[in-house]
């Protein structure tokens, strides 16, 4: 738990999460061979974010600082994948 | 055609490569797509069709947003405008060679965005226009229709196990 009258200091220090959101007219097998080439993930692992963005309506597809989170929302762009990022926090 | 296509896929994983399985006919339309598709990519223009090749970063941050936007736009426009050329000389009929993996990805990313233009063209926004899509019989859901045809393939050659 965190203190509320700390979150602004631990603002700082907080990870980046990249989202990826439902979109009607991506293929679902090409969304689940771009997270396995993006990110390594298995074809289990990668089926299974595919499956979240697709029934939840978004998915997180890594956690990590705001510089390799900008670089994978650009590679999920040159894909052509609907990716966000933001920073996480105990409010999202 | 409809039989040579029951047996040889679009797209298939050979030894040593990829190879594209298609007519001078399917090649030619695919050629002239991606010089459209350049067209828009280059356009000074800005065109509501390219509004799902360029999404956006920050939703939440106006000023992080334009930041990505400037550093980012004209790296994916290149990015994208050097696979559109990839694709070019991979779908040229006289090109007897095997396609790279990387040849095969950028055919892979250009088809897919020109179906991403196309599905916005149909105003595909949600599952059920997506739904009613595949049951259209215009000229664009038929074109649809061959372009998805075409991705499922390669996206199964490229895929590992």
């Amino acid at each position: 738990m965190i203190d509320p009258d700390l979150d602004d200091l631990v603002m700082i220090d907080r990870p980046w999460i990249v989202l990826v959101w439902n979109d009607p007219v991506n293929l679902m097998s090409y969304v689940t061979y771009v997270f396995q080439k993006l990110f390594g993930y298995s074809k289990e692992k990668a089926t299974e974010l595919m499956l979240d963005v697709h029934e939840k309506g978004r998915a997180v597809v890594a956690t990590c600082g705001r510089e390799e989170a900008e670089m994978h929302v650009f590679r999920l762009h040159e894909h052509s994948l609907w990716a966000t990022m933001e920073q996480d926090g105990p409010s999202s | 055609m409809a039989l040579r296509r029951k047996f040889v896929p679009p797209v298939q994983a050979v030894k040593g490569g990829w190879r594209i399985n298609l007519d001078v006919e399917e090649r030619t339309l695919l050629i002239r797509l991606m010089g459209e598709l350049e067209a828009l990519l280059t356009s000074t223009d800005d065109n509501a069709l390219l509004l799902r090749l360029f999404p956006v970063a920050y939703p939440e941050d106006d000023e992080k947003e334009a930041e990505y936007q400037r550093l980012m736009r004209e790296e994916l426009v290149a990015s994208r405008l050097s696979a559109i050329e990839s694709v070019r000389t991979t779908l040229d009929p006289e090109r007897a060679d095997l396609l790279s993996e990387g040849e095969t990805i950028a055919f892979l990313q250009s088809t897919n965005a020109i179906r991403l233009v196309l599905g916005t063209m149909l105003g595909i926004t949600d599952d059920e226009s997506a739904d009613d899509a595949d049951t259209g019989d215009s000229p664009e859901h038929q074109l649809y229709d061959f372009l998805s045809w075409i991705l499922e393939w390669t996206v199964r050659s490229l895929s590992p196990d």
